[in-house]
C-alpha cells in the first residue's frame, strides 16, 4: 500500500514553476530517497507534503485519502534549515514542540527523558538552547521530530552537521524506525547514504520528476554490461581476447591479482565473457559492475538538461 | 488542533513574563511613578521641617514690633539698638540664626536679612508675605481708616465665581472643566500610544525571531500559520494586560500606602488638587465617594471612559500587532525591517504629534477626521472622549476600527503565510500585493 501518493502536482511562484506536473508514490515501510540538484523543487514538494504550502493543481493522498490538516500529527518533519528558540531551555522547548504535535504533557515528558538519555543530552535539559553545541542542537531537533512516533517521516538533509559518530547513531535510528514500520522520505545530496539506506528513490530535476523506482531496478535499468573479472596474474592473452565483443575499460594491478573491467556487447551474457576468459586464466572473482547512484544522478541530470537546452 | 493555539499563547506568555526585563520594568515603573508623585512633596516638607530658625527682628520703624507670627520653623524675637553690636552678639554667641533689620527709610520699606551659616529655605518669602500683610493692614487702618476685618468681608462679598457648563445636543447640561478634560484625554492617548509601540513591536520582533532562526518551518508543519499568528498576538496582549494591571495595582498601592502613612503629604500635590477641583465643580462634594464624584464630573460616565479605553486599547493593539506581524514576516532581519515598518509607524507618530492640538480643540475638524481614520482613531478618540463626543461619532469610529481590523487580519494572515517562508530576497511592495490577491 502507498502511504503517500502525489498526483499531478503543479506549483507556480510569481516568476517560475517550482513543480511541473509531478507524480510519485511512496510505499508503506520503505525509505524513499528524494534526490535532485539544488533548486529542483524538492523543498517545495516537501512543504506540500507537510501542508505548509499548497499546490496550484493536483492532489496528495495520505494513506489513500486526500491529505487533511489533522494528518500532520502522523507526520514528522526535520527541515533542512534547523531552528530552535535560542533562549528557551532544551527540555522546555522539546516539551513545547511535542505538545504541538498532540502529545499530552505526561507522555511527552516520559518519552523525552528516555530520548534525552539515549542521545546523551539529559544533563542539558535545563540549559538554554544557545548553550548547546551544534551537534546537540541537531540531536534535540531530531528527537522532537520523531517523538510523536509518526508513521511518516520526512528528513531533509538529516546528516548535515553531524560528526561521523553521531551520523552513524542517526543512521541506526533511521533503520530502527524503518523496522518499526515507519515510512521515511530522505531528501539528501549524500549519495553514499542513499545507496546505504534507501529502498526507492525519485529524482527531480528542473521541476520535473525524471526518475522513480526501486534502487536495484534503477541500477539494472542503467547498467552498461560492465563486468569486473579478477585473475591470478596479469595475463597478456586476455588483452588480445578483447576485441569486438569485449571492451577493456580499466586494468588494475592488485597485490596478488589483476582486475579487469570489461564491457560486453549488448546481445551477450555474462557467461559468454566467462567462457571466453576461462581457457586462458585462473579466475578468482567475477561480478557485475552496477552504476552507482552518484553516476546515475549526474548522468540523468546532465542528459535532461542538455535535451531541454535544445528544446529552448 | 484548537488546543495548539492555547499552547502557543501559553508559550508566548510565559517566556515573556519570566524574562528579567519584564519583572524589572513591571516593578520599577510603579515605584517611579509613585516617586514622581510623592518625592517632590516629601522633599519640600522635609526641608521645611528640618530647619528651625531663631530670628531676631530689629525694627527701626517700630511698625512691626511683636507683629510677626511664629511658625513651626521660625521663632521671632525683638530687640532695638545698634545693629552692628546686635549682629555680632547674635552670631558670635550663637543666640540667633538670622538678624532681620528693618530700616527707617523715608522712601518706603527697606530691610536687610543677615545670616551666617545657611539661609533657612522659605524664610525670605515668609518674611515678605507677613510684612506685606502687616503693612497693608496698617495702611488700611491708618491712612484709609478701614478695619482689616471689614475689608476681608468686603473681599469675600465681591468675589466672582464662574462655572463652565457644556450643553449637549439634547439640551442636557453638565459642568465641565476644560483643563481636566485635556489632562485625562492626553493621558489616555499617550497610554494607548505606549502600549501599542511597546507591545505591537514585540509582535514584530517575535515573528522576526521565529523567521530568522528558522524554527517557523517546524512550527507550521505542526500548526496552521494563522494559529501561530493568533497565538503570538494574543499571548503578547496578555503580557501587556498583566503588566498594565500590575502597574495600576502597584501604583495605587504605593501611593495610597504613602498617603495613609502621611496624610498631608499628598494633599498638596498637583494631581490631587486637580481631582479635587474637578470633583468640587459638580457641586455635590459631600457625602459621595471619590468614584461617584469623578463619575458625576464627566460628560460621559467614568465607566464608559474605562470601557472605551479598553476597547481602543484592544482594537488599536490588534490593528498594529497584525500589521507589524505582516511586516516581520516579509523581512529577513531586524536591520532591514526599518523601511517596511515606516508606513505602519507614521500614523502612530502623527497621532502623538496631534495629541496637544486635539486636546485643546477636541471637537474640531482635525479631531473629527483623525478619530475616524482607523490607524489614528484609537489614540485620537481617547483624547477627545473626556470632553464628550456625540454617540454616533463614537460608534462610527469603533465600527470603522473593527472593520479595518478584520481587513488587517485577513491581509496579514495572507502575507504572513507566504512571507515567513521567503528567505534571501527583498520583497517589493508589488510582490506583497500579489500575495494578497492570491487565494
Amino acid at each position: 500500500m502507498n502511504i503517500i501518493e502525489v498526483q499531478d502536482i503543479t506549483k507556480r511562484f510569481s516568476n517560475h514553476v517550482a513543480l511541473d506536473n509531478v507524480s510519485l508514490s511512496v510505499k508503506e515501510g520503505v525509505i524513499f530517497g528524494l534526490l535532485g540538484p539544488n533548486g529542483a523543487g524538492k523543498t517545495t514538494l516537501i512543504r506540500i507534503l507537510n501542508q505548509i504550502t499548497f499546490p496550484d493543481s493536483g492532489t496528495v493522498l495520505f494513506k489513500g485519502q486526500p491529505i487533511k490538516a489533522e494528518d500532520v500529527r502522523q507526520i514528522g518533519y526535520l527541515p533542512e534549515e534547523r531552528g530552535l528558540y535560542k533562549k528557551m531551555k532544551a527540555g522546555e522547548q522539546a516539551m513545547y514542540l511535542a505538545q504541538l504535535k498532540g502529545l499530552d504533557r505526561k507522555t511527552a515528558y516520559e518519552r523525552l527523558r528516555v530520548k534525552f538519555k539515549q542521545y546523551d543530552i539529559l544533563d542539558w535539559w535545563n540549559r538554554p538552547v544557545e548553550e548547546l553545541s551544534k551537534g546537540m542542537q541537531q540531536k534535540l531537533q531530531f528527537i522532537t521530530t520523531i517523538l510523536h512516533r509518526p508513521s511518516f517521516l520526512i528528513l531533509d538533509e538529516p546528516f548535515s552537521g553531524f560528526d561521523p559518530i553521531n551520523a552513524n547513531l542517526l543512521k541506526e535510528e533511521i533503520l530502527k524506525l524503518k523496522q518499526e514500520g515507519t515510512t521515511i522520505i530522505l531528501s539528501t545530496h549524500n549519495m553514499a547514504s542513499v545507496e546505504e539506506i534507501c529502498d526507492e528513490i525519485a529524482l527531480i530535476n528542473q521541476s520535473q520528476k525524471i526518475l522513480e523506482g526501486n534502487i536495484y531496478d534503477i541500477k539494472m535499468q542503467f547498467k552498461k554490461n560492465i563486468y569486473s573479472i579478477e585473475v591470478q596474474e596479469e595475463n597478456l592473452a586476455l588483452n588480445s581476447l578483447i576485441k569486438n565483443n569485449f571492451e577493456l575499460l580499466e586494468q588494475r594491478t592488485l597485490s596478488h591479482s589483476t582486475q579487469y573491467d570489461i564491457r560486453i556487447a549488448a546481445d551477450l551474457q555474462a557467461n559468454d565473457l566467462l567462457g571466453a576468459v576461462m581457457p586462458f586464466a585462473n579466475i578468482t572473482a567475477f561480478r557485475e559492475v552496477l552504476p552507482s547512484m552518484n553516476e546515475i544522478f549526474i548522468e540523468q541530470v546532465e542528459t535532461f538538461n542538455k535535451e531541454h537546452r535544445h528544446e529552448k | 488542533m484548537k488546543n495548539n493555539t492555547f499552547l502557543i499563547i501559553a508559550r508566548e506568555y510565559t517566556t515573556r513574563v519570566r524574562k528579567k526585563s519584564f519583572i524589572i520594568l513591571t516593578i520599577l515603573l510603579p515605584i517611579l511613578i509613585a516617586a514622581i508623585i510623592v518625592l517632590p512633596v516629601l522633599l519640600v516638607m522635609h526641608s521645611e521641617k528640618g530647619q528651625h530658625a531663631n530670628v531676631l527682628v530689629v525694627d527701626d520703624t517700630e511698625l512691626f514690633i511683636n507683629s510677626f507670627e511664629n511658625t513651626d520653623n521660625t521663632t521671632f524675637s525683638y530687640s532695638s539698638g545698634d545693629i552692628d553690636f546686635l549682629k555680632k552678639d547674635a552670631f558670635d554667641n550663637e543666640k540667633y540664626d538670622c538678624v532681620f533689620h528693618i530700616l527707617n527709610n523715608s522712601q518706603g520699606l527697606k530691610s536687610n536679612l543677615y545670616y551666617r551659616k545657611d539661609l533657612p529655605s522659605g524664610l525670605q518669602s515668609n518674611l515678605e508675605s507677613q510684612m506685606d500683610e502687616i503693612f497693608f493692614d496698617r495702611m488700611l487702618q491708618d491712612s484709609f481708616n478701614i478695619q482689616p476685618a471689614r475689608f476681608e468681608k468686603l473681599q469675600e462679598l465681591t468675589k466672582s465665581d464662574i462655572t463652565t457648563i457644556q450643553v449637549d445636543d439634547e439640551g442636557k447640561e453638565r459642568e465641565n472643566i476644560a483643563e481636566m478634560n485635556e489632562i485625562i484625554g492626553m493621558m489616555c492617548g499617550f497610554f494607548i500610544y505606549f502600549i501599542i509601540i511597546i507591545f505591537a513591536s514585540q509582535v514584530l520582533r517575535g515573528v522576526l525571531e521565529e523567521k530568522s532562526n528558522r524554527i517557523v518551518e517546524v512550527l507550521i508543519s505542526s500548526v496552521k500559520p494563522i494559529q501561530l499568528l493568533t497565538g503570538k498576538i494574543v499571548g503578547i496582549a496578555l503580557v501587556g494586560i498583566t503588566q498594565f494591571l500590575i502597574w495600576v495595582v502597584l501604583t495605587v498601592g504605593i501611593v495610597s500606602a504613602v498617603g495613609l502613612a502621611a496624610p498631608d503629604l499628598l494633599s498638596g500635590s498637583e494631581a490631587t488638587e486637580i481631582v479635587a477641583e474637578g470633583a468640587s465643580a459638580t457641586g455635590q462634594v459631600q457625602g459621595l465617594s471619590i468614584f461617584q464624584q469623578i463619575n458625576n464630573y464627566f460628560p460621559i460616565s467614568f465607566t464608559e471612559i474605562i470601557l472605551c479605553f479598553f476597547f481602543f486599547f484592544v482594537v488599536g493593539y490588534l490593528i498594529y500587532a497584525t500589521l507589524y506581524a505582516a511586516t516581520g514576516s516579509v523581512v529577513d532581519s531586524e536591520s532591514d525591517s526599518q523601511q517596511y515598518t515606516m508606513p505602519v509607524t507614521i500614523p502612530l507618530i502623527l497621532s502623538i504629534i496631534l495629541i496637544p492640538s486635539i486636546s485643546t480643540n477636541p471637537n474640531g475638524q482635525l479631531a473629527f477626521w483623525f478619530s475616524m481614520i482607523p490607524l489614528t482613531s484609537p489614540i485620537i478618540m481617547m483624547v477627545r472622549l473626556p470632553a464628550g463626543v456625540p454617540i454616533w461619532q463614537l460608534l462610527t469610529s469603533m465600527g470603522v476600527a473593527v472593520l479595518f481590523l478584520l481587513f488587517c487580519i485577513w491581509a496579514a494572515a495572507k502575507i504572513y503565510r507566504v512571507g515567513i517562508l521567503m528567505y534571501g530576497k527583498k520583497n517589493s511592495w508589488r510582490e506583497i500585493f500579489r500575495w494578497l490577491k492570491r487565494a
